[in-house]
């Protein structure tokens, strides 16, 4: 199965649809850069296609100032869990 | 034979999917994505484009090159086939949200509906998104 | 079980977070104890492999960074020769076919082609793409 990165910003939703489009059951999603605003309760709307397989990446959460804003349902994963990530799917995809 | 069957035809013989989202002219990324499907192709590699969201907009008819020359993409559409890079995917969800039909476009594509996309992506071919 | 990686990286530095973002990964990757074996610059991520690269002292140096990668790894920097002609990033070889009168791609980043990024694709078991 793959995984799915996004780095834009929800006001990109062409990168959440296209992802959304060619991701399957036991595909996840990181979010990176500035699709750590996704991870917002305000934006969970835009995540349905993904099926609660959601992560975001810590570091650049902080450097946001959103630790503590993320919605329940999107796991937090620090760059090594990124690279776990990697490890667990063969292939991966990044929309931007 | 059904559609179905010739998607799942396609997706057996493949090598590499080339997937292109981005609209011709204004950036690099249609260019730079059929250069490297051209490649893969010249390499004996077996390549499927799929176009979404903007990407669709790089099939359509009647393209020219830019006032200064800049010579757009559709010159290196016209070269897929000379490489044998005939299956050609189109998102529908994208062309209708632009109002287009598949004979706005300068190629015979596959519209591809939902079902068929998820068909793509669980054969769990390499792909490279542009 | 250690893998192999490559990185397609095709953001500009100091532009977009993804060259950063690739090089952190890179390291990440290390760290976990794979091999990271290609990082293929293409688009406008060509330009971090500009020899000229001159950031202020406190800020990080990326080109330095993917060097230090070479160093520790052995890992190849490839730059895409077509996309780096246009963008100007020519090592000495080009400058002279081209008769330009300066280069600024020099060794441990090599010019070469998009053969080179199927190559990758085909023989490592990661691919991961950065793009701005």
């Amino acid at each position: 199965m793959a995984l799915h990165l996004i780095n834009r910003s929800p006001q990109a939703e062409a990168a959440y649809r296209d992802a959304g489009a060619l991701f399957v059951e036991g595909d996840d999603l990181l979010l990176i850069e500035d699709a750590c605003y996704a991870a917002l309760p305000a934006a969970a709307d835009l995540l349905t296609p993904f099926r609660g397989r959601v992560a975001v990446l810590d570091e650049d959460l902080q450097a946001r100032g959103l630790s503590g804003r993320v919605d329940a349902r999107v796991t937090i994963v620090d760059m090594t869990g990124f690279v776990t990530l990697t490890e667990k799917h063969d292939s991966a995809m990044s929309w931007f | 034979m059904t559609p179905s069957q010739s998607l799942a035809q396609d997706l057996a013989e493949l090598d590499l999917i080339v997937v292109l989202r981005h609209a011709p002219h204004g950036s690099q990324w249609v260019r730079e994505g059929l250069d490297v499907a051209l490649v893969a192709a010249a390499f004996g590699k077996r390549v499927a484009l799929l176009f979404q969201g903007d990407g669709v907009l790089s099939l359509l008819t009647g393209q020219q090159a830019g006032p200064l020359g800049q010579k757009g993409t559709h010159p290196q559409m016209a070269m897929l086939e000379m490489y044998d890079i005939e299956t050609l995917w189109v998102s529908g969800s994208a062309l209708a949200q632009r109002g287009l039909m598949p004979d706005d476009l300068m190629l015979p594509v596959r519209v591809m509906d939902v079902e068929d996309c998820r068909a793509v992506a669980h054969a769990q071919l390499p792909t490279l998104v542009f | 079980m250690a893998l192999t990686y490559a990185l397609l990286v095709q953001g500009a530095p100091y532009t977009h977070q993804a060259a950063l973002s690739a090089l952190r990964f890179g390291r990440a990757v290390v760290e976990r104890g794979h091999r990271l074996k290609t990082v293929f610059f293409y688009h406008d991520g060509v330009h971090n492999a500009s020899a000229l690269m001159t950031p202020p002292q406190d800020e990080v140096h990326l080109a330095e960074g993917w060097r230090s990668l070479h160093r520790g790894q052995g890992t190849e920097l490839l730059v895409c020769v077509a996309a780096g002609l246009r963008r100007g990033l020519l090592d000495e070889g080009e400058a002279s076919r081209h008769g330009q009168i300066a280069s600024n791609v020099a060794p441990p980043f090599e010019l070469t082609g998009l053969g080179q990024l199927l190559d990758a694709m085909e023989h490592h078991d990661r691919m991961l793409t950065f793009s701005p």
